[in-house]
């Protein structure tokens, strides 16, 4: 008679995509992201003052981060409570989120109404607490392996100051304002610094569960999107503009459109696929191998 | 203190499936939402395969990941560690199922029946307060309610019972108090074959599955 082998952890239930939120989910990801990354970048590079940067960004962040609300409104089973979404500050990150986005929409309002440094600066820490807010969403989803991931909140600051140094860069170099070298280089730094946690994210934990939900992001067509697209040429563009200032707006204008496109396939790709359910497992002990 | 709990035997359990229409039943569920089934898993590799049939549904955590992440506070835990949704405040945003490393929370989107029309039995049983809202395993806690009311004991008694339990062809289910050292779910529990799923998560479910 087989003897049994010890008991081992076995795959039980295999991982499934998570089908709940979807695109209205990465919708309002990117467009939060875009907008608070937007003000902050913009802020910081005028040194807290308004400037044309300055209020083209205010202008346009709080309609990106109410859009991408409204948009994930759409995706909830009953978007007429939305005001009930408030009631768990204390523990809920999702409420958080709706809470800081809304005080940053009413900090900016209120700077375009009544300019004033401390608006500025409210708006500034709002903008970036709603950033990591949104890390911390996917953070506490326990189900998700490829969410769950300490590095995560880290993660969605440096997209959304990526993507919105992108946005940045675009407006400026369309508006033909040029921008400070020390401005193009402080970017270039935050470029090489999102890679690296990109890449440190994706290699960072060997559980077979990320690891699985992450190949999704591994694949030819997502390396070239975010890693060579979203990062490589971006960061060639920046130092070509350095370098030969006369080419610097047409070279930051397409490294910014490259940057936002590369941050929003990220987190596309990061929700819809990577977004994998947990697989079951059991401790169980199997008969052990009969010879022949 | 009462503490709610379940024991599986996985030894008994031949994959009938009469859980998962008891309850779908008891809860008057849509037609493409099961708050529990009984999943066919082989394990192994060949030649060493094995068939096992893994009942799932909500492991009723002691530390529901679930709960804490809700924004509308939809998703509550009672002092005797049951854990429910109160559908009149759930905005439907799927972040709770997002939070569930047991993948026991289910969106019902509308009332989709199994023909064209409505039969007259999804008629009656319709809940249009569960629409739009998500759903999980109650543990019956109305019938475990009104049979405490009844002065009947949960586990013991059927009609305190959830039907899972009661239902159950092989008696793999049991269902009680885990405070309750007599109680047979307690021993079950207490049994060193007992162990819960994906302990590793740190939820201390309290649905145990008995296996080798």
């Amino acid at each position: 008679m087989a003897r049994p082998m010890p008991a081992t952890r076995r795959m039980m239930l295999p991982a499934r995509p998570q089908t709940l939120w979807g695109w209205p989910a990465v919708i309002n990801f990117a467009l939060g992201g875009l907008g608070a990354g937007w003000y902050i970048v913009a802020l910081l590079a005028a040194g807290l003052e308004r400037s044309p940067g300055v209020a083209a960004a205010s202008w346009a962040a709080p309609v990106l981060v109410l859009a991408g609300f409204a948009a994930v409104a759409g995706e909830a089973g009953r978007p007429l409570r939305g005001s009930r979404v408030l009631r768990r500050l204390w523990s809920s990150w999702m409420s958080r989120e709706l809470l800081i986005g809304l005080a940053f929409v009413l900090l900016v309002s209120a700077d375009l109404a009544f300019p004033l440094r401390l608006h500025r600066a409210q708006a500034l820490v709002a903008a970036t607490l709603l950033a990591v807010a949104q890390g911390c969403i996917l953070r506490r989803a326990r189900a998700i392996p490829a969410w769950d991931v300490p590095i995560m909140p880290a993660l969605f600051l440096l997209s959304a100051l990526l993507s919105g140094a992108g946005a940045y860069a675009l407006v400026e170099a369309m508006a033909g304002r040029p921008m400070a070298p020390t401005v193009i280089g402080a970017v270039l730094g935050l470029v090489v610094i999102g890679f690296l946690a990109w890449t440190r994210y994706l290699g960072g934990r060997r559980e077979p569960a990320f690891v699985r939900a992450v190949a999704t992001m591994r694949h030819s067509r997502a390396v070239l999107v975010i890693e060579a697209g979203g990062y490589g040429l971006p960061l060639l563009l920046g130092l070509v503009a350095l370098a030969a200032p006369a080419s610097a707006g047409p070279a930051l204008g397409l490294g910014g459109v490259l940057l936002v496109a590369g941050q929003v396939y990220a987190k596309a790709r990061l929700i819809r696929a990577a977004g994998q359910l947990r697989p079951i497992t059991l401790a169980i002990s199997l008969p052990e191998r009969r010879s022949s | 203190m009462t503490r709610w709990g379940m024991t599986i035997d996985l030894h008994r359990c031949v994959g009938c499936q009469t859980c998962t229409i008891a309850c779908k039943q008891e809860h008057g569920l849509p037609a493409d939402t099961a708050w529990r089934f009984v999943a066919d898993c082989e394990v192994g590799e060949y030649p060493d395969v094995r068939r096992l049939f893994l009942p799932m549904q909500c492991m009723h955590c002691a530390e529901p990941p679930c709960v804490p992440v809700c924004p509308t506070g939809a998703s509550r835990q009672r002092e005797d560690g049951i854990v429910w949704i109160h559908y009149d405040a759930c905005v439907g945003c799927g972040y709770c199922a997002m939070a569930c490393p047991y993948q026991a929370r289910h969106f019902v989107d509308d009332a989709s029946g199994y023909f064209e029309q409505p039969t007259p039995s999804e008629l009656a049983q319709a809940r249009p307060g569960r629409h739009g809202v998500m759903t999980k395993c109650t543990f019956c806690k109305e019938r475990v309610d009104d049979g405490l009311a009844r002065g009947l004991r949960p586990g013991v008694d059927a009609d305190a019972t959830p039907m899972c339990a009661v239902a159950c062809i092989g008696g793999a289910i049991v269902f009680g108090d885990l405070d309750d050292a007599s109680s047979r779910v307690a021993r079950l529990a207490a049994d060193p074959r007992a162990q819960v799923l994906m302990p590793e998560c740190g939820t201390q479910p309290r649905v145990y599955y008995l296996g080798d």
